[in-house]
């Protein structure tokens, strides 16, 4: 029967708390439950380091309360905190000497009186501390000799021995290069799942918090912004509430979780002339070239492009506008129309590296008719699945137009720039 | 094995200690044989008598009622001094932290100096007068400082180490002031300051033992929780260490043990703050180690300059003067002989 009810471990009510007179918590809500793995994400300064330092009795609560295990967490001494929270810091370097081991043995510091000496038992506690976090073959070693991820390790077995019910870490990976970021949290994984321990971690790493976490709870300025599982937190309009970029989320079919891919937050419109350009595409290619020039500062457009494709996701994404046909649909008379009339108020038009087929080579009707300058991507000959008709239209155009030919879009992209770049005086 | 070594390596050095004191009872500027000697040793602590009619009672009294005690207490200051600067480098996190570091000093000169000038000469539990003004002068420096740099039930160490040094500063200016309107006290007060144990005996030795040894149990009970606050406030908090609790027990402790040493021997520097560095060179940072064996090695460095101090010369020197000239050069060799090894 208690099994379904999961048993509350933390309680937050309109928690407030900040540093002197600036509150950087502004009335905080959230229950957590045991065996949840909580990430909390945000960006800088939006109070999730602080409320794990309330958490953790470092810095005292303004108003609201907190619960910690059916308690009011002001209600516990110090010691009896630190038997049911550990906390695993950023990076942690100290000036002595000491061991790997007198490190792991510091956990248990909670459970022992100035009278008792570490016994038998709490020996054991740290050697099997050690064993799972794979730092008992350095016991012996300094601590400060020791690499990041060895470092951060070590706090982990720290934290292991003190034998709490919740465990805290405050960026546990930012110092870390991949391959430590990801033992790192493999391992706080196992602890969650094997020793059903609540996991509440601040992480930057939006993509590692997504794949490791069964909750997240995405905070801006001290107040939750939206709270529930990777899949209802990660997405564009949340992110967007919170992170002032551009970016790009899809779904990461290896771990079936979403995945952020940050575009940019700078723009680099200031430094160039604003162009009409009409990007030909619909397939898997133009993405970085759409996104670059929407980037410039120009008033990109695209077509026609059909649903689902990946041109057409980025295009999606960055808002840019676009002529759209049905999936696997060949293009019909009106889209091709309506394409012709947005090239026809184009300065540049761009046919991009793609596939040309009888569905849709109508794309290129009516080009050489146009005013603006057209390139074309010569790898589109080596993508002809149209029995000719594509060098006939391209004939056709170059009869009446010059065509620029461009090996990559980067060439194009050149190109556009020494066209528009504004010289500084 | 590590373990053995260090459980060795205690009473070796308890036996070395032991020696020093022996030998060092049985030099001095008086001319006793070294057989007289011995024999007044034997008779007095274990009435062994191996002839004591050719000693004179002068000799006897050298021996037993002004070298041992003397002896014994440079050890006693030498040892209070490094355990006392061990812990406080420890809660403060600061290597530059000293026995003094909160006034101590400057409070206990300040009280001393009124005494001299005042010429007050009663006296009390075997302290006389200088020295309990000494004392009064010390305690209350420390408490000024701690309440100055107290917020609500918080002690910020910053603001502890700071408020230290201005209060410090204050009191030596006034004590200046009592000295340049009293010329004839000045170089009493000069060699009150530099510290000395010159003509110290069995009374100071037991005013000064049961602080000691209350002092070094408290200190022995906090060694877990000292290592922890190494590794920094906020972690030892999360380790579940009442840091303020502990830093207003260390506080308290050093400075009763401080102001009683100094109230007695006056300002002997630099022993509370080099022995516990060279120490922690030898057995690493673990309180647990490091707190006993400062005691030892704080003991017997001070009996060794005091020895030097009363026999070097035809005249006393001041020992605050052997313990600086000999402390800081070796500690320099210790410092970069340790950063050549890269550790």
């Amino acid at each position: 029967m208690e099994r379904l009810m999961p048993r509350i471990m933390l309680d937050f009510k309109d928690v407030v708390s900040g540093y002197g007179e600036k509150d950087i918590l502004q009335g905080f809500n959230a229950t957590i439950c045991q065996g949840e793995f909580v990430g909390l994400i945000g960006p800088n300064g939006t109070g999730k380091s602080t409320l794990l330092k309330c958490l953790s009795g470092l810095l005292p609560v303004k108003s609201g309360v907190i619960t910690l295990e059916e308690k009011d967490n002001t209600s516990y001494t110090q010691r009896e905190r630190a038997q049911m929270i550990a906390v695993v810091p950023q990076s942690f370097d100290i000036d002595y000497d000491f061991t790997v081991e007198d490190i792991v043995l510091m956990g248990r510091n909670p459970y022992l009186s100035y009278r008792t000496k570490e016994s038998q038992n709490d020996y054991t506690i740290v050697t099997e501390a050690m064993r799972a976090t794979k730092t008992l073959q350095f016991r012996k070693r300094l601590y400060n000799n020791l690499s990041g991820g060895e470092k951060q390790r070590v706090i982990i077995a720290r934290a292991i021995a003190q034998e709490p019910d919740i465990i805290l870490l405050d960026e546990p990976t930012s110092a870390l290069d991949i391959h430590h970021q990801i033992e790192v949290m493999e391992l706080i994984r196992n602890l969650n799942l094997k020793k059903s321990m609540t996991v509440v971690a601040v992480l930057h790493d939006i993509n590692l918090a997504a794949r490791y976490c069964n909750r997240l709870i995405l905070m801006k300025d001290g107040r939750v912004v939206v709270d529930g599982t990777p899949k209802d937190v990660i997405t564009e309009a949340n992110l967007k509430k919170v992170y002032e970029m551009k970016m790009f989320i899809q779904e990461n079919k290896l771990f079936g979780k979403p995945e952020i891919i940050p575009l940019r937050v700078i723009k680099e419109s200031e430094d160039y002339r604003s162009l009409r350009i009409h990007v030909i595409c619909g397939s898997n290619k133009a993405s970085q070239v759409l996104e670059e020039l929407e980037a410039m500062g120009h008033q990109v457009t695209a077509g026609v492009v059909n649903q689902g494709s990946d041109d057409w996701t980025i295009c999606d994404v960055l808002g840019i506008p676009m002529i759209e046909e049905s999936p696997f649909t060949a293009i019909s008379s009106e889209k091709q129309a309506e394409n012709l009339a947005v090239m026809a108020e184009s300065d540049v038009i761009l046919i991009s590296d793609l596939p040309f087929g009888h569905g849709n080579i109508a794309n290129l009707i009516g080009l050489e008719k146009l005013t603006g300058e057209i390139y074309f991507h010569r790898n589109c000959l080596n993508n002809d699945f149209t029995e000719g008709q594509l060098e006939k239209r391209l004939a056709a155009i170059k009869k009446q137009k010059k065509v620029n030919e461009i090996d990559d879009h980067q060439e194009f992209i050149e190109k556009v720039k020494a066209l528009t770049l504004i010289e500084e005086k | 094995m590590k373990n053995s070594v260090k459980k060795y390596s205690i009473i070796i050095s308890i036996v070395i200690c032991i020696i020093i004191i022996y030998v060092c009872t049985l030099l001095g500027v008086a001319s006793i044989s070294f057989w007289d000697a011995n024999k007044i040793l034997l008779d007095q602590l274990f009435h062994i008598d191996l002839g004591m009619e050719n000693i004179s009672a002068g000799a006897v009294a050298i021996i037993w009622n002004v070298r041992l005690p003397r002896i014994i207490l440079a050890f006693i200051t030498g040892g209070v001094l490094a355990i006392c600067g061990a812990a406080y480098q420890g809660i403060f996190k600061n290597p530059m932290a000293d026995p003094y570091i909160l006034g101590v000093s400057s409070g206990a000169a300040l009280g001393a100096t009124i005494g001299i000038v005042m010429n007050f000469s009663s006296s009390l539990f075997g302290m006389n007068g200088t020295a309990i003004l000494a004392f009064v002068g010390s305690f209350t420096s420390i408490l000024v400082v701690y309440n100055i740099s107290r917020v609500g039930r918080k002690v910020p160490v910053a603001t502890l180490l700071l408020s230290g040094i201005a209060i410090g500063q204050t009191i030596s200016a006034i004590m200046y002031l009592l000295m340049i309107f009293n010329q004839e006290e000045m170089t009493q007060i000069m060699f009150w300051i530099m510290g000395s144990l010159n003509g110290k005996g069995w009374g100071q030795v037991l005013t000064v033992l049961p602080y000691v040894i209350v002092g070094g149990v408290i200190m022995l009970t906090s060694v877990r929780e000292l290592d922890i606050m190494l590794l920094g406030e906020e972690t030892a908090t999360q380790l579940g260490v009442d840091t303020e609790r502990l830093k207003k027990k260390i506080l308290i402790t050093s400075s009763l043990l401080t102001a009683a040493v100094v109230s007695v021997t006056g300002i002997i520097g630099f022993v509370g703050l080099v022995v516990p560095h060279i120490v922690r060179l030898v057995t690493g940072p673990k309180h647990r180690v490091l707190i006993p064996f400062s005691l030892l090695f704080g003991g017997a460095f001070l009996i060794l300059c005091d020895t030097l101090a009363r026999t070097v010369a035809g005249q006393e020197i001041p020992v605050g003067i052997i313990t600086a000239a000999f402390g800081g050069p070796f500690f320099v060799y210790l410092l970069r002989k340790r950063k050549q090894g890269g550790a």
